[in-house]
Order: structure tokens, then C-alpha cells, then sequence
């Protein structure tokens, strides 16, 4: 790489780091307009918990995608979320889903689940469609456990009605015979995990 | 009555924890190798960690007259990460063989993936080449089925299944646990996992053959008196002290020595403290007079 390449890279992280300092860390209060034009450029997203700090990280990753070759959007786009502290980490999950090629990213998103920081994991898990879009079976369905274990609302999980599939209905029944076996009360949300069949099989008990 | 924890990420603790683990009558413990909250993203970190669990952990807990041990392994979660795993599990057979190093742990399954099952399996393959127990860690999601599973895995692979402590029981999955030779571990935490009246109900209805408790305490909500509090429990519930004494000390002892890596000549004393010592240079004293209470 050149050293002005290098340079640039560099002023790229730094600006991804530095976003808050002009943008501020406050929520986005978007006009009824504004959201109408966001819903038709990203259907499916939402930006209700959007900070400006995620918005400038967000317009920062897709200039650079407008620049740069797919493939050192993806090696820098990835550097920017390893090296990120867990507010920048947040931002750039956020934004996932508007990337261009966001498939190529799975791995890293199936990843962010596996942190113990709830706000992290909220910003793939919650108001996101990817895991809903992208996600096999096995990491959407304990994307659905993990929320519920940390008593995260499951109306936030993006699609989840169309993803309910027989396997997260069983995981979601054990989970609820595990937490009466201990005496503990059960997620009064866990419905919205079970299929048809399993909600009246719950009904039946 | 003298305690082993067999389960506790000191790491992660203060000097204050090892005073009242001291003064509670814990005079041996074991810390699993596990994550550390977030993922790490090279090799390099795990020989630090290792070297610390063996190294400065072990100083350091011996300042407060508590014989430290620990399990060498590589955690569920990162296991997933296939570069990181490879480079770890080539690293494990460095350290199998150190004094202080009584089982492989903490592995096991998180999501149950094929890559967690691919490190579960090569390290079950390590303890028998290398002559040591498994601490295995089983799921907080579909908690049931990963603990089936791990015992499906533990036998296809063929290490003795005396040799492999299933941790983190609770009600639902410690009769398949007790089904098999496996030794069942149950973790004693303050809003999760098990607690200590549950925990009494366990004990008086299954009994303490194979059965183990621990605090794994570490960065997260939990206590490294666990054990103790337990105890207190256990004995206002009707537990005769001698089934306690089997809970909290022999079965540890009998599981981590079976072989031979734990010493149990050493451990039948509590080691003396003598806060002049210094592991590299590092004490633990801050300036202060060496004064050494127990």
C-alpha cells in the first residue's frame, strides 16, 4: 500500500473514531418526512434509536463504499469494527444492513451476538433487520434465546414472525420448563417464539 | 470445615475477595481458563492469560494462604473464531504439562456450532493424551439439549467418562448428568444458574455421589462466597455436615486428583503467607507494613 494510501486509511479510522466530536452523541429526532424518505431508501430499517454518532460512522462506511473496491471496502469496513471501542462497534452494526454486499459481513455479525454488553448485542439483535435477512437458522434462533435470557422485549427482533421455525419453538419451551424447574417466572413475551402449532401446545399445559 | 472451589475466575477478582475467601475456610481453588467478557482477537492473548493463570494468579492468591490451581483450555465462544481456535489449540500441549495445570477447561458448547463441537472434540483427544480431566461448560441458551449433546460428544470420543465434570447443572439437566460416570458440577450464582436453597433440595433429593459445587464467580454478578453461604444453607435445611464435607472438599480433591496432577499432600494444610515474597519483582503489598492475618 502507498503511503498516501495508507495516510488516507488512516484519516478514514480516525474520522470513524472522532464521528461525536461533529456530529454529537444525541438521539436523531427525525421529521415525519425525514422517515418517509429513510423507509423508501432502506425498507426495513429502523433509526428510532439512531444517534448522530452513528449516522456520521454510517455516511463515512458508504462513501467509502462509493470509493473504494469491494474488496478493500470490506478489509477497511472490517477494521473499523475491530478496532472499534463498543460505541463504534454499535454504530457499525447499525448500519450493517445499508452496506453494500452485507452478507459478506456475516461472520462478524454472527460474532457481535456473542458479547455480554447488552447494548451491543441490542444494536444487531434489536430495530435491525439483518439477522432476520442473513442469519442461518441455528445463530437466528440464539439471537431469539439470548434476547429473552437478558430479558430483552422480542417485539424488537426484526421478521421475527417469519422466522419462527419448530427448533426455536423447542428451545423456547425448555427454556420456560428450565425457569419453572427453578422456581423463576417465565418471559411473558416467549409466544412470539413459537409457531402456531407450539403456542397451542403452551395453551394446552 | 475446610473448602475447595473447584470453579473461580480470581482474575477477575479483588484482594478483598481473597481476605474473605480465606477467613470463610477456602484453602484451595481452581480457576478455569474461559473468555473474558469480549472476544479476543489474536493468539498472543492466550499465552498471556495462561501465563498469568500460572504465574502472577497464583503468586497472588498464595499471598492470601490459598493454594491456587487452574484448567488450561479454550473457551466455547472463541472457538468459533477458526483462525484464533486453530491457533490456540496448537498452543494448549505448551502448557498441559505444567505444574498447577490439573484439567482441561473450561470447553464446551454456547451455540452449539460445528466449530464448538470441532474444538470440544480435539481437546477431549488432548486430555487423554495427556492424562488429565475435563472441566466442561454447558450452555445458558437450550441449556438442555447442549448438555445431551456434550455427553453424546464426551462418549464418541471415549474419555473416561469419571475423567469429565459437566458444569452449571440445574434441575432439568443434572439426571442425564447422573445417568453417566460424569461428575456433575452446579455453579451457585445470585440471580442465575443455581442457588443455594435449590441447590439443598438437590442434594438432599439426588444425594452427593459425583455431585460438586463452586462459585464460578468472575467480572459479572456473582460471589466468591458462594461455597460458604451454601454450607449454611445446607445445614439449616438438615444436610448432615459429613455429605457437606463430601460436597466441598472430597469430591473436588478426588475429581482434580485423580491423575495426579493435584497434589493432595500439598493442599492438606493451608500454605503459610509470607507477604515478603515477590513474583518478578511484584509484590502484592502497596508500601504497607507485611502484616499477615488469616
Amino acid at each position: 500500500m502507498s503511503r498516501a494510501a495508507t495516510g488516507e486509511l488512516e484519516a478514514l479510522f480516525a474520522a470513524y473514531t472522532n464521528a461525536p466530536r461533529h456530529t454529537g452523541r444525541e438521539l436523531m429526532q427525525l421529521s415525519v418526512r425525514e422517515r418517509a424518505a429513510l423507509a423508501s431508501a432502506a425498507p426495513g430499517s429502523f433509526f428510532d434509536r439512531w444517534t448522530g454518532d452513528d449516522t456520521g460512522r454510517a455516511v463515512l462506511l458508504l462513501t467509502l463504499a462509493e470509493r473504494a473496491g469491494a474488496d478493500q471496502f470490506m478489509t477497511t469496513a472490517i477494521g473499523c469494527y475491530e478496532r472499534g471501542d463498543s460505541r463504534e462497534q454499535q454504530s457499525w452494526l447499525k448500519a450493517l444492513p445499508l452496506l453494500p454486499g452485507p452478507e459478506r459481513f456475516l461472520s462478524v455479525a454472527i460474532e457481535a451476538c456473542r458479547t455480554n454488553i447488552i447494548p451491543q448485542f441490542e444494536s444487531i439483535a434489536c430495530e435491525n433487520p439483518y439477522p432476520e435477512r442473513y442469519f442461518p437458522e441455528l445463530n437466528f434462533n440464539q439471537l431469539v434465546l439470548k434476547a429473552m435470557f437478558n430479558g430483552i422485549s422480542l417485539a424488537r427482533i426484526v421478521g421475527l414472525t417469519g422466522r419462527l421455525n419448530s427448533e426455536l419453538s423447542r428451545m423456547a419451551l425448555d427454556y420456560a420448563a428450565e425457569r419453572r424447574a427453578a422456581g423463576r417466572s417465565v418471559p411473558l413475551d416467549l409466544s412470539l417464539a413459537l409457531t402456531k402449532d407450539a403456542r397451542t401446545e403452551e395453551q394446552l399445559r | 470445615m475446610k473448602i475447595f472451589d473447584p470453579h473461580v475466575h480470581m482474575t477477575s477478582r479483588t484482594t478483598d475477595d481473597y481476605e474473605a475467601m480465606a477467613r470463610a475456610g477456602i484453602v484451595a481453588l481452581v480457576e478455569p481458563a474461559f473468555w473474558l467478557g469480549q472476544p479476543r482477537t489474536m493468539a498472543g492473548s492466550f499465552v498471556d492469560y495462561f501465563n498469568s493463570l500460572l504465574g502472577w494468579e497464583r503468586f497472588r492468591a498464595s499471598q492470601f494462604g490459598i493454594r491456587h490451581f487452574c484448567t488450561i483450555g479454550l473457551n466455547p465462544k472463541e472457538s468459533n473464531n477458526p483462525k484464533l481456535a486453530d491457533e490456540v489449540l496448537a498452543l494448549l500441549p505448551r502448557y498441559l504439562n505444567k505444574d498447577g495445570v490439573v484439567a482441561i477447561g473450561e470447553i464446551g458448547f454456547d451455540d452449539q456450532t460445528d466449530a464448538e463441537e470441532k474444538s470440544l472434540v480435539r481437546q477431549l483427544e488432548l486430555a487423554g493424551e495427556y492424562d488429565l480431566p475435563v472441566l466442561i461448560h454447558t450452555p445458558h441458551r437450550d441449556k438442555k439439549r447442549g448438555t445431551i449433546r456434550t455427553i453424546e460428544v464426551v462418549r464418541r470420543v471415549g474419555l473416561p467418562e469419571e475423567r469429565v465434570l459437566i458444569d452449571h447443572n440445574n434441575e432439568e439437566t443434572l439426571p442425564f448428568v447422573l445417568e453417566t460416570r460424569c461428575w456433575a458440577g452446579h455453579s451457585l450464582y445470585p440471580n442465575t444458574k443455581m442457588d443455594e436453597q435449590r441447590m439443598a433440595v438437590l442434594v438432599k433429593k439426588f444425594g452427593t455421589s459425583r455431585m460438586i459445587i463452586n462459585s464460578a464467580a468472575d467480572w459479572g454478578i456473582s460471589d466468591p462466597l458462594k461455597v460458604p453461604k451454601a454450607i449454611e444453607v445446607m445445614r439449616a435445611n438438615g444436610v448432615a455436615d459429613a455429605d457437606i464435607q463430601r460436597l466441598v472438599w472430597d469430591n473436588p480433591v478426588a475429581f482434580f486428583g485423580q491423575t495426579g496432577r493435584l497434589d493432595v499432600a500439598d493442599i492438606s494444610e493451608r500454605p503459610a503467607i509470607d507477604r515478603q515474597q515477590k513474583f518478578e519483582n511484584n509484590s502484592v503489598l502497596r508500601g504497607e507494613q507485611i502484616t499477615a492475618t488469616r
